[in-house]
């Protein structure tokens, strides 16, 4: 019995095994729902830097939000509180929390790798981004507004803490129910997606070149003078 | 000088098979862990975020509750995104010649000169497979 029995594990160890290495040939296996070329694709293409201040930003939300004017527009009718932010290079995604925290779910990992491989590519390292979070509006108004610049908050540390992006190149803002997806209808789930926006060009060289710079002019000149 | 030496020491890991690529994708190294741990992970990680440290201390506190599948991956896929971090360190040691002869660039500040490095001609194999690793192509 014995024998038949260990030996039947061994094949089980075997099997596994090999599993586990068809699973190290292949990693990507699981059909995932973004790439990171499309990602790339769409935070492409910022023409002009806009002058952003994001913590006015964050005031200005909290200050709407906590509003009991009696004129407020409904949801449907407020103006976007970040107008200028919609005509830049935009990546929406919906990104899965654990209800009312800014904890991200497992489902939601392969995704937010996906972003942290689109940050790190090439053609994006001169740039700098903005992580937006909304929330659909219901509940409370202010309670919409902190958690939706928690959950933004939670995605920037996953870039900066696990993915090692640099904190200089990403910033976050929850907009609440401030800036609406989809307008017209306030509650929809569209309007829970975290935005990627490319906000900033990063000074094209720094210290090291442009200290060197001033002197091969000099240089340049002192040869041109014997 | 330890650091050279850090250096020397993953150029040294890197040098026998520069053929295949060292790293997985962080999107692939995600998905792996995802797949693998995502029930352990609402079970005996709910609160914690997707923090690199924090769920490798939570799902080793919680070794026995771990599948078979989640024991085997979780360390792998964690390490493969902090060897897809590690290998960005590499370029600038891989590609010291062309960041300053071909990019008019510092080894010191290598990411200003990764867009030129990976359009420039006359990149070394070598330097192309530590971009390769470290995700800038």
């Amino acid at each position: 019995m014995r024998p038949v029995a260990s030996r039947l594990r061994d094949i089980g160890l075997l099997a596994a095994a090999l599993l586990l290495f068809a699973g190290l040939a292949h990693p990507l296996r699981a059909e995932s729902a973004v790439s990171r070329d499309d990602i790339v694709k769409q935070l492409t293409g910022l023409d002009a830097a806009p002058d952003l201040d994001i913590a006015a930003l964050r005031d200005q939300v909290l200050k709407r939000s906590q509003s009991r004017s009696k004129n407020e527009p409904p949801p449907q009718k407020r103006p976007p509180i970040a107008p200028e932010l919609t005509k830049l290079p935009t990546f929406n995604v919906n990104i899965q929390f654990d209800t009312d925290t800014p904890i991200v779910l497992p489902d939601s990992y392969e995704t937010l790798g996906r972003i942290a491989d689109a940050l790190v590519q090439s053609t994006m390292l001169p740039y700098g981004f903005l992580i937006i979070g909304h929330i659909e509006a219901n509940g409370k108004r202010e309670n919409n507004a902190l958690l939706s610049q928690r959950r933004a908050d939670a995605i920037r540390d996953v870039l900066v803490n696990t993915f090692k992006i640099s904190s200089k190149r990403v910033q976050s803002v929850g907009l609440g129910e401030e800036q609406l997806l989809d307008a017209a209808h306030p509650t929809a789930a569209v309007n829970q997606q975290i935005q990627i926006v490319t906000v900033a060009k990063l000074p094209e060289q720094s210290e090291q070149p442009s200290t060197a710079s001033p002197a091969s002019p000099a240089k340049k000149s002192a040869k041109k003078k014997r | 000088m330890v650091r050279g030496g850090f250096i020397l020491f993953v150029v040294a890991l890197a040098a026998p098979s520069l053929a295949v690529a060292e790293t997985i994708s962080f999107g692939d190294a995600a998905a792996l862990l995802a797949k693998s741990c995502a029930a352990e992970i609402t079970a005996n990680c709910r609160g914690v975020n997707f923090d690199a440290n924090r769920l490798k201390e939570c799902l080793s506190r919680n070794q026995d509750a771990l599948s078979q599948q989640c024991k085997a991956d979780y360390l792998r896929s964690l390490d493969a995104i902090q060897k897809r971090v590690a290998a960005r360190t590499a370029v600038a040691n891989a590609c010291a010649r062309e960041i300053v002869k071909l990019c008019a660039g510092s080894t010191k500040e290598t990411s200003k000169s990764v867009p030129c490095l990976t359009t420039a001609h006359g990149v070394s194999r070598n330097c192309l497979q530590a971009m390769d690793d470290a995700g800038y192509r």
